[in-house]
């Protein structure tokens, strides 16, 4: 645990652990000795000349008093070094956010990232203070004492040296077990967690079909097996917990009925007996405190291993010697792309198939391209790697023609701007959300932003305009609202690049029509390539690219493709049919 | 039909078979309540651990004895010793065989416990109105089944045990050591009086403290989602510092209070700690007791018990801190848990009224979420069997609110709503559920395989009837196209899209087949080849059915037999289209702004 503790501190965070540690140990050791210091002092106490008993017991007063001194600084130390520990690692947390490609942060990771960054360090702050205290003094009590009973009775010793590995090893078999099981009992909560949330969240769903608790069954089984997890974590764990248990009662006991027949056979003096069962008991309690602290130390292992998991993570590689884009052009050379092994999500890993498959195209400065195809095709993979996201697993992505893996960060952002379907606003105003994309944008620039995107009817209609709130994650506004401020803060920016993917999703009939003329017009201005579902919206571009599998298999305009008779031709055909669908009286 | 109701028997609470004595303001022991069930095995459990305890310090007294014997004047031969010996093995098995017994059985009680009161919160979250699950969110659900519920492990299966055993046991050793030597034996219980002292110091204002701690790890943690959440707009924006430094610096906020208040308390309570420690109570008691011996008025054999002892009579006070947050976590998480399961629920019918025919009829409707402001007011209409009725008006109009109440979401405020002569209200669950289906906007799949997603309605339905209501929906196909064909999971390998869910939705309700069907028409997610099969797939679905349909395109409900215009929660206008239009009213204007619309998308098309 203490290395975990030293990986997430990271050199800066070391020093102060370093000196709690010192602390810690002197102060374990100190216990030691004073506790051996007492078998002098109770030998001459209980032997012929009690007053022999003065130099031993002020050696004694001053090793426990420095004991309690250096204790005192531990405890201090223990609470510095673990707000210390929470500032470090907050810090770190947040510059590693910074310098993960984008496309680490899938769903599961962000919620994943959140808990850490959030609870869990917290958790982890109380370590130095309440765990690693008990545990350095469950150690190095003990060994100080083993190594002091050679000074008063070397067979004594010699059984505590042949005990020491035995019970070591009972506690560290027991710690192996409790740990797997912490595992399986991990999974089980977190299934049933799931189902709990899964269950609250489809109420309306499982009513309406008649399923309340007593038919969801995967919400029941998910419960059983919750405590059926916890079933065995009691009955697996409780054999180690009881031998430890067990084995130093057991050494107690052993070394008790050996002194006695010492004692009776002559070999052991009276004195030296009763100090040395007083020093005994000493280090049974000692070494038992490590059982105690031992549930909480598997639990900070495992979060400061995850912790240490994130900040491990490989940074997104810069250029040595960055290029900037000649122009605001796209080119996709052979592109790509499979989620790796230890980099992709877990669940898109696990089909391993390729999600972009040798994808080439040239998207020519200030000119509209549409992306379509079914949902799964790829479509948001392209747009992710145009923005480098993500790295492409094979060919390359061209921005003004240099290569995007050499262009700087700050320049690539610079460049393109983009529109997803997920809007994600933080909790503001509408204005500072929408200033993000450029804080020293003048009332023209803003007020333009919000013609184009249509955000402008938004601020009209709500009675504070822009000072509007939008709450946690947009949450006061409405999705079509949403969207027309991320829109909005995209256009802001003014990148020469502007990608929208599903940008419109959201947006109502009137809204979305109105969007696709200004569109349109921007590009006379920008490069844009538009993933979109609307055809309304495709049949204006100068190019459309049809993504299939991972795989470009039509390529033109509108009137070449409807022309073609392909895969864009029945999506064509479709979307007409559909629009002309009417809901009819039902035959009664 | 069945006369109007009186008022109390509407009351939520009287008419709530679950919360017996609810409403009746404070209850005082949610502990007590919570763990009933299991209540004898707990007290059991407290009964072991409290022999464990006693016994635990038996062979303290037994090895003091051995000292007594060792030291008295005539030499003790093994006949005095070793009974001794065997006593202070026996007590420490004993102690261990109870320690465990009672650590095994609170563990098995509180795991009995768990499962109950998650499965009791599962019923009781079912029967709750939706209104009341939307309002308050489903993180107070999660909250109270899963970490409220494991807060509870924490109090009954360890720290009950923790605080019976750090009572009992010092106060048998204080007991044997006053027998040994009163005046010592005093001086023994110096240090935990010393600690109390210190201790209660420490935690003097701690539950304001504690309140403030728990809000700030609240907004560390607000504040991590937050950023976590955001980092990736933020970035694209070029603007990644600014999320890190509001994330910074709310965390430096925190760390700020926390080193605030561990410096007021950091001397009280680490000196708590210091005159409990082993080390310094042994100081104590070595030093005096040394003055003792040599001056004479103690034996060194006396002193032994004092130093095997005395540790153990201070020790409580170490542990103590820890539990007193756990036991009042506990307290919290059951005053949760309770409070949820207090939660009025919809109330089920006393005298249970089957409906006669399909016909709904609204009457005089009325309905708020808040008891303040009316969603919808007086609102009368009539849905005949085999009809299609379309719910149009602008947003916020009260469309989707009306709809939910059909399928009884949420009670009417005022007025009734009656399905073949019943009032919704009279019909129980089971029964309400079969004949009222649901298509909802806002489609939700299970993880569960996509047959089992189909068969949400009808568990027992065979694969055949599965697969022909998918055909129908148009999505049998898809369903074919996948890794493992129906028995796929959803959810966790494969993700359908939008369009392709709500087909799948679409044949769960066709197999459901409930004579009344409440219908959102929303495609907007849906791709155009989406569009074109979900729409083939909701007229299979309409065919002899009583329909109420969410209309958001007017030009999909023109041939409906009627159609409803909501305004601010009242019926303004309603009848068939050609009529609405000629009337010249809202409709009209609705329908003249959706072609202008219409014009402009399909303009450059043409």
């Amino acid at each position: 645990m203490i290395r975990q503790l030293y990986g997430v501190l990271g050199p800066e965070g070391s020093r102060p652990l370093n000196r709690l540690l010192v602390l810690q140990c002197g102060a374990a050791v100190l216990q030691g000795v004073a506790f051996a210091l007492l078998v002098p002092v109770l030998r001459a106490l209980l032997g012929p000349r009690p007053d022999d008993v003065w130099p031993w017991l002020t050696a004694f007063a001053a090793c426990a008093l420095a004991h309690a001194l250096l204790q005192g600084a531990a405890i201090a130390g223990g609470f510095t070094v673990g707000s210390r520990l929470s500032r470090v690692l907050h810090r770190r947390m947040a510059d590693q956010a910074l310098r993960l490609p984008l496309g680490w942060f899938t769903t599961g990771r962000t919620a994943e990232f959140s808990r850490l960054a959030g609870q869990n360090v917290i958790q982890v702050m109380s370590t130095p203070a309440h765990l690693l205290r008990p545990f350095i003094s469950s150690l190095l009590t003990p060994a100080t004492l083993v190594i002091a009973t050679f000074f008063f009775d070397v067979r004594t010793a010699l059984v505590l040296l042949v005990c020491a590995p035995v019970l070591f090893a009972v506690q560290a078999g027991s710690s192996a077990v409790m740990r797997r099981l912490d595992l399986g009992r991990d999974a089980a909560i977190a299934e049933s967690a799931d189902r709990v949330l899964e269950y609250a969240r489809n109420q309306p769903v499982l009513r309406a079909f008649g399923r309340t608790a007593e038919g969801h069954g995967a919400l029941d089984d998910a419960l059983v097996a919750e405590a059926r997890a916890d079933r065995r974590l009691i009955a697996r764990g409780l054999p180690g917990l009881v031998s430890f248990s067990f084995a130093t009662r057991l050494v107690f006991a052993l070394l008790l009925a050996l002194g006695v027949s010492w004692q009776l056979d002559g070999s052991l003096t009276v004195p030296t007996l009763l100090s040395l069962l007083v020093l005994l008991v000493r280090l049974i309690d000692s070494v038992s405190s490590a059982a105690e602290a031992g549930a909480g130390m598997r639990i900070a292992r495992n979060t400061l291993e995850r912790l240490g998991a994130v900040l491990d993570e490989p940074p997104f590689p810069q250029p040595a010697e960055p290029k900037t884009p000649r122009d605001g052009s796209v080119e996709f050379t052979g592109v790509g792309f499979r989620y790796t092994e230890g980099g992709g999500d877990p669940v898109d890993a696990a089909a391993a198939r390729p999600v972009l498959n040798d994808v080439t195209f040239r998207l020519p400065e200030r000119s509209m391209t549409a992306l379509v195809g079914p949902s799964g095709a790829g479509k948001t993979t392209v747009a992710a790697l145009l923005a480098r996201f993500r790295d492409t697993t094979e060919g390359t992505v061209r921005i003004g023609g240099v290569d995007v893996r050499e262009i700087a960060a700050d320049d690539l952002t610079a460049h393109v701007s983009l529109v997803f379907q997920d809007v994600y606003l933080f909790d503001g105003t509408i204005e500072e959300n929408v200033r993000i994309a450029a804080p020293d944008a003048d009332a023209g620039a803003l007020a333009e932003a919000a013609a184009l995107s249509g955000l402008d009817r938004v601020i009209e209609e709500l009675p504070d305009g822009w000072a509007t709130k939008v709450g946690e994650g947009g949450a006061r506004l409405s999705g079509g609202q949403r969207q027309r401020v991320s829109i909005a803060r995209a256009l802001l920016k003014d990148a020469p690049i502007l990608v929208l993917d599903e940008a419109t999703a959201a947006l109502d009939q009137e809204n979305e029509a109105l969007f696709a003329t200004a569109v349109r017009a921007l590009a006379d201005r920008k490069t844009l390539l538009v993933v979109a579902h609307r055809l309304s919206t495709v049949v204006r571009a100068d190019q459309i690219l049809v993504l299939e599998d991972g795989r470009i298999t039509e390529r033109g305009t509108h009137d070449d493709l409807v022309a073609a008779g392909g895969t864009y031709a029945s999506f064509w055909e479709r979307r007409a049919r559909a629009h002309g669908w009417r809901l009819a009286a039902a035959p009664s | 039909m069945k006369s109007q109701p009186s008022e109390t028997g509407r009351d939520p609470v009287s008419r709530t078979p679950a919360a017996p004595g609810a409403g009746t303001g404070a209850r005082p022991r949610p502990l007590r309540e919570l763990t009933g069930p299991v209540r004898g095995r707990l007290a059991v459990a407290v009964g072991l651990q409290s022999v464990a305890a006693l016994a635990g310090v038996v062979p303290f007294i037994a090895v003091s004895e051995i000292a007594d014997r060792l030291t008295a004047d005539a030499p003790a031969d093994g006949d005095t010793l070793w009974p001794l010996v065997a006593l202070a093995c026996a007590a420490g098995l004993l102690a261990l065989a109870c320690g465990t017994a009672a650590g095994a059985l609170a563990h098995l009680a509180d795991n009995d416990l768990q499962l109950a009161l998650r499965r009791r919160l599962a019923r009781h979250i079912g029967r709750l109105p939706l209104g009341r699950l939307t309002e308050r969110g489903t993180g107070e659900v999660k909250q109270a089944v899963q970490d409220d519920v494991s807060a509870l492990h924490t109090l009954f299966a360890h720290t009950l045990l923790d605080i019976v055993a750090v009572l009992t046991a010092p106060l048998l050793a204080l007991a044997y050591l006053f027998t040994v030597d009163l005046r010592l034996g005093l001086v023994s219980v110096v240090p935990l009086l010393l600690g109390v002292y210190l201790f209660s110091r420490a935690m003097a204002g701690a539950a304001a403290q504690m309140a403030e701690f728990g809000a700030a790890v609240g907004r560390i943690s607000a504040a991590a989602v937050e950023f976590a959440s955001g980092i990736a707009v933020f970035k694209s924006f070029g603007r990644g510092r600014k999320a890190h430094e509001r994330f910074v610096d709310a965390t430096e906020g925190f760390a700020d209070f926390f080193s605030r208040w561990v410096r007021t308390t950091l001397v009280s309570s680490t000196a708590a700690v210091l005159v409990v420690a082993p080390a310094v109570v042994l100081l104590l008691l070595t030093v005096l007791g040394t003055v003792f011996v040599t001056q004479g008025w103690l034996t060194g054999a006396e002193l032994v018990p004092f130093l095997l002892l005395g540790p153990a009579v201070a020790a409580p006070m170490g542990v103590v801190g820890p539990r007193i947050q756990q036991i009042r976590a506990g307290q919290a998480a059951a005053v949760r848990i309770t409070e949820l399961l207090h939660a009025p629920t919809l109330p089920e019918p006393a005298t249970p009224v089957l409906p006669d025919g399909h016909h709904v009829r609204l009457r005089g409707v009325s309905f708020s979420y808040d008891g303040r402001t009316d969603v919808l007011h007086d609102v009368d209409l009539d849905l005949a069997p085999g009809t299609v009725t379309a719910l149009v008006g602008p947003s916020g109009s009260g469309k989707s609110t009306l709809a939910s109440l059909l399928p009884r979401f949420h009670d009417v405020t005022a007025g009734t709503v009656t399905l073949g002569g019943a009032d919704l209200r009279d019909i129980p669950a089971t029964e309400l559920y079969r004949r009222v289906g649901f298509v909802l906007q806002d489609v939700r799949l299970l993880r569960a395989s996509v047959g089992d997603n189909i068969r949400l309605g009808r568990p027992e339905a065979t694969d055949e009837e599965v697969e022909r209501c998918a055909r129908a929906a148009r999505i049998h196909d898809r369903i074919t196209a996948l890794p493992d064909g129906y028995a796929t999971e959803l959810g966790t390998a494969v993700t359908l899209s939008g369009g392709e869910a709500q087909r799948l939705s679409i044949a769960r309700a066709l197999l459901a087949d409930a004579p009344v069907l409440v219908l959102d028409e929303a495609t907007a997610y849906a791709d155009p080849h989406s569009e074109a099969l979900i729409q083939d797939a909701l007229s299979a679905l309409a065919a002899g059915r009583t329909l109420l349909v969410i209309a958001h395109r007017l030009s999909t409900v023109r041939s409906a037999d009627r159609i409803v215009v909501l305004e601010d929660g009242r019926v303004t206008e309603q009848g068939r289209h050609d009529d609405l239009l000629a009337a010249g009213g809202r409709y009209a204007t609705l329908w003249n702004a959706q072609r202008s619309a219409d014009d402009i998308r399909e303009g450059s098309a043409r």
